[in-house]
């Protein structure tokens, strides 16, 4: 991190402590426990449990299944992303423009957020349903083509679409919280200097946003990952024959479902290794183009 | 059946002491949702208002899994509920850790009398150890039938709805023959397809007696008529007589019936009432679950779930909890239950009372005896007694994936149950890793 | 805005249009269901006009969910969340990025790591933790003896409890350990120019007063837009909620009732599915969120404030 100006003191210490002390009492004092369980056979209710040391996460890695679920788990974490950042991006430079009516704009395109999480799934039923929804609209052109029961793509272009939609409202606003927060002084002496709009966006604009582009990159693939239970349970329930069973649907549907606690447990320690390297890798190779000041 | 709540209102009395207001209240969990867990909260209402001295708490957990899973951690920081409604797949786990108090043995001990042999045995073996003993009480019951289109069917010349899978066939050809596009709208259920397809012919689904003496259990259904009548379901989409119906492919199989797409759908009893309030436009009916010609017919079991007394509370929410259930038992709440839902009841006493004061006669609860008929065909056999598989879960949702695959085009159905299977032994093997030296009570 | 170009504004105002629909026919869609009777919400194919039930819908959704109180409630622990999310992150970044210390990537990668464990894996032991969330301290001070040596010299048993079940700090606590926060004021302060700090020092002034008069103001759309995601975030929370409250009448929060409504799908049958209610539960439990994003509008002003020299 860049250079810091204040030596250390208790100042800092004090300031650190309240945070560490609440993760370290809800996050890790829990998760050592669960994770811990990825080394034993747990029994549900207590009651005792055996130790296997690594058979856990042989089990998982042997498994094909839980190759395709790690593949179709990567391919959403992408698609999400891209999607999401891409149309939050174009619609908060326009937004930006503050034209007439841009603040009705800002927050219908908030909305998406505010919606509890039970509810997106139904709703997004309604519009993907093959016989029902909106897109039953193209089986009355093309009879059978569109059937989430059939076809795997379907089936994942679906979670990722609706993924991707409260994303777009999460990456908007801090999209353009960024861009409120460049100074018009900046913009007013770029378009004195003769930059057209497009200019503007490229060489003042984007450059400008890359702290948040960051940030919102790291935050829309962790969740992509973390987060996404709620939409596979409502639209897909993991189908058509595990197609969009994500990482972190398998872990709910053993775990949580199925009572496995120590295979959830063990595939849970992949999961957060798999998002703790991409991370690390975004940090190291991304953040080196950040322009933070 | 007599419920003496005035034998256990007397042995209160005598060993409560004060007669105060304050009343002793138990926890109660369930996981019904929407109307269903209307009704729960509603029989918690009326135990606390026919009586001063109990309190049932009654919370909901928005779901059976949630319920189970929630009282699990609550169970491990010693803050769980007294009474938990448990589905059935989730109590394996349960009935091996041994963290429950029998009922039979719950209400010898408080004093609460209940007649355990007005049970229905197909019931009551479903929920007992094999000395007939209860573990849990039964509560929310249903067994599957299949409904029909009654106008499609005289369309179609049917005069008697099927009872074997050689008639449904038949049924199938003359349906389409009149004009029926769909003749059965098709959504792949494990209970009903694997589990309850092979007690009504007391075929096994798994070794040691469907998992009930010991837990070195492993999978058979992929060796049983199971595997030919999953074929013919095969063959009949794939000659056009059905088609899938899940939320995926477009609509549900209820849904398809309902608005009559489809002539026949299989389901629980409980969906009688529901459809009843969907309000179909044609006559429809119910009927018990075919078999095939040449096999002697036996009994179905209940599916739905039971109520579970959990151990580490105070005898007094055991009285408490002992006195609820018992006040569930009697007639007046299980007609309470039937007329609110589509369940069936559990005691026969109760059935035989609601029969001659004309219950089944009227609407809307014409024929949903016919339940009670499917569930009492036979004794219960040693298959027939209901299944006791740990990771049911996961065996069940194997079974789905791989049946999806198959008909999707995807292998062969003797594949797909093939590869079910030896996964779901895999689970089941894990499970008695996990259990090593423990056998079910 | 600089120029006001006629066709790019009518191209800017197609764009928004356009990804307007399409961010909205999904709560268009659940608005409709909301007005729908329960034989039409099931029916195919779906209605895309609304019909005549929205009032019956939302009064009996309200009645049958008893959101009165809950309101109220998740009112109080969403505002909580936010406060403490806010504050804490604030703080916390700040150190992280301003003070020289060793290990202060080490302590941001422990913050960081905390998103990448779902609650639902880890809701068994943290329900635990919530049961009594001084085990931590009581555990550790059992192993390590210092518990016997309290109980030897003075006879005091040392038994620590502090139960959050059933409680606002239970609701709020478990919910503000997240990292979001923390992360996005690194991002913020890192943007902050050299010359800005070095002003501050010039000026006599500590890093309190740095943070408080030259920092806090300069985050207000930041701000905003935590507060917004974290308020949004803990009015939606359904799982937590759901375990750690067992007196719904005092404590309920709304959008676990509002999985209430939905029909189980585990059940073998005989639940009625009753859509229309869930969507008109739906719109209501949206409407405190909604006013809070446009409550926060006021914020997402283009800053004035120079940073340049």
């Amino acid at each position: 991190m860049r250079r810091a100006y204040f030596k250390f003191s208790w100042i800092a210490a004090a300031l650190v402590a309240p945070q560490l002390l609440i993760i370290f009492v809800f996050f890790y004092w829990p998760s050592a426990q669960a994770l811990y369980w990825a080394f034993t056979l747990e029994q549900p209710w207590g009651g005792g449990n055996t130790w296997v040391g690594f058979d856990n996460f042989r089990n998982a890695l042997s498994d094909p299944y839980y190759w395709s679920s790690v593949r179709v788990s990567v391919i959403y974490a992408l698609a999400t992303t891209v999607l999401a950042m891409t149309m939050a991006l174009t619609l908060a430079i326009f937004a930006d423009r503050q034209l007439a009516g841009y603040k009705a704009y800002r927050v219908a395109i908030i909305w998406p957020y505010a919606v509890a999480a039970p509810a997106v799934g139904l709703a997004f039923q309604f519009v993907f349903n093959p016989g029902a929804g909106i897109f039953s609209y193209i089986n009355t052109i093309a009879p059978g083509w569109w059937d989430l029961s059939k076809y795997p793509w379907q089936a994942v272009t679906a979670i990722v679409i609706a993924g991707a939609w409260k994303q777009v409202a999460y990456s908007f606003i801090f999209f353009l919280a960024a861009l409120q927060s460049i100074p018009r002084s900046l913009t007013e002496a770029a378009a004195m200097d003769g930059a057209r709009p497009l200019r503007r966006m490229l060489d003042l604009q984007l450059p400008l946003l890359t702290p948040t582009f960051f940030f919102l990159l790291v935050i829309n693939i962790t969740d992509s990952f973390t987060d996404s239970f709620g939409i596979v349970d409502t639209l897909t329930g993991g189908g058509p024959f595990r197609a969009t069973d994500l990482m972190v649907y398998k872990i709910y549907t053993d775990g949580f479902r199925g009572l496995d606690y120590s295979g959830a447990a063990a595939q849970s320690i992949i999961l957060m290794l798999l998002v703790m390297a991409l991370t690390f890798v975004q940090f190291r190779y991304v953040e080196r183009r950040v322009h933070y000041t | 059946m007599t419920q003496k709540l005035a034998t256990a209102a007397l042995v209160l009395a005598a060993t409560a002491g004060s007669a105060s207001a304050e009343k002793i209240k138990f926890e109660y969990w369930y996981g019904l949702t929407g109307d269903l867990g209307a009704v729960v909260a509603e029989t918690c209402n009326r135990f606390n208002a026919s009586q001063d001295q109990f309190e049932a708490v009654c919370v909901g957990q928005d779901g059976y899994e949630k319920a189970v899973q929630n009282t699990i951690a609550a169970f491990r920081a010693g803050k769980h509920p007294t009474l938990l409604q448990s589905f059935d797949a989730g109590t394996a786990d349960l009935m091996l850790s041994g963290e429950f108090y029998p009922v039979t043995q719950l209400m010898a001990d408080t004093g609460v009398t209940i007649d355990w042999a007005d049970y229905f045995p197909g019931i009551a073996n479903y929920y007992s150890s094999t000395s007939g003993e209860f573990f849990s009480m039964p509560w929310n019951s249903s067994t599957p039938v299949y409904y029909f289109n009654k106008d499609h069917f005289a369309k179609a010349g049917i005069t008697e709805a099927p009872v074997t899978w050689e008639g449904m066939e038949a049924a199938f050809k003359a349906l389409k023959a009149s004009g029926q596009a769909c003749s059965l709208a098709y959504a792949p259920s494990s209970w009903i397809d694997l589990e309850q397809f092979s007690m009504v012919h007391n075929i096994p689904v798994a070794s040691n007696n469907n998992g009930y003496d010991g837990l070195d259990t492993e999978l058979l259904y992929n060796t049983t008529l199971h595997v030919q009548h999953m074929e013919n379901i095969q063959r009949w989409i794939n000659e056009g007589y059905a088609m899938l119906r899940t939320q995926a492919a477009g609509k549900t199989s209820r849904d398809s019936f309902v608005e009559g797409e489809c002539s026949v759908f299989f389901s629980s009893i409980a969906d009688h009432n529901t459809i009843h309030k969907l309000k179909p436009a044609f006559g429809w009916d119910v009927q018990i679950i075919p078999t095939y010609e040449g096999v002697e017919r036996h009994n179905t079991v209940v599916g739905g779930a039971s109520l579970w007394v959990l151990s580490g509370k105070t005898d007094e929410e055991y009285k408490a909890a002992a006195n609820y259930l018992a006040f569930l038992a009697t007639k007046e709440e299980q007609q309470f239950l039937l007329e609110n839902t589509g369940y069936i009841p559990v005691t026969k006493s109760t059935y035989d009372a609601l029969l001659a004061e004309g219950f089944y006669a009227r609407e809307p609860f014409i024929n949903r005896d016919i339940a009670m008929k499917s569930l009492t065909w036979t004794e219960p056999t040693e298959l027939t007694r209901g299944i006791r598989l740990g990771s049911m879960i996961q065996i069940r949702s194997e079974w789905t994936a791989e049946v999806e695959a198959a008909l999707a085009g995807q292998k062969t159905m003797k594949e797909a149950l093939d590869i079910a299977v030896s996964r779901g032994n895999e689970h089941l093997a894990r499970f008695a890793r996990t259990y090593a030296g423990k056998s079910f009570p | 805005m600089i120029e006001r170009t006629p066709i790019l504004n009518i191209a800017t105002h197609a764009i928004l249009v356009f990804g307007l629909i399409l961010i909205l026919v999904p709560i268009w869609l659940a608005f409709v269901g909301a007005t729908l009777t329960l034989q039409e919400v099931n029916s195919a194919p779906i209605e895309l006009w609304p019909g005549d039930q929205l009032w019956p819908n939302l009064k009996e959704a309200w009645v049958l969910s008893d959101f009165g109180q809950k309101f109220v409630n998740t009112l109080i622990v969403a505002t909580g969340v936010v406060i403490g999310k806010i504050t804490l992150a604030c703080i916390t970044a700040f150190a992280l990025v301003f003070f020289n210390f060793r290990g202060r990537m080490l302590i941001f990668w422990m913050i960081f790591i905390t998103l990448m464990l779902p609650l639902e894996v880890r809701i068994v032991p943290t329900y635990a933790v919530a049961a009594n969330a001084l085990t931590p301290f009581q555990t550790i001070m059992d192993w390590t003896g210092i518990s016997w040596l309290i109980n030897t010299v003075s006879g005091i048993e040392v038994s620590l409890e502090w139960n959050l079940l059933n409680s606002y700090t239970g609701l709020i606590l478990p919910l503000v350990a997240t990292a979001t926060g923390t992360f996005l004021y690194r991002q913020f302060f890192l943007t902050i120019p050299d010359e800005l700090v070095e002003a501050a020092r010039m000026d006599g002034a500590g890093p309190l007063r740095f943070l408080w008069d030259v920092l806090i103001p300069l985050s207000k759309t930041n701000v905003a837009a935590l507060a917004t995601i974290m308020f949004v975030y803990a009015w939606n929370q359904y799982l937590w909620p759901l375990l750690v409250v067992t007196d719904r009448a005092n404590y309920g929060l709304v959008v676990v009732q509002l999985s209430d409504l939905v029909p189980d799908q585990l059940t073998t049958g005989g639940g009625t599915p009753t859509w229309h209610l869930a969507m008109a539960a739906t719109l209501v439990v949206m409407l405190p969120p909604i006013a809070i994003v446009i409550l926060m509008q006021r914020w997402f002003v283009r800053g004035l404030i120079n940073t340049d020299k």
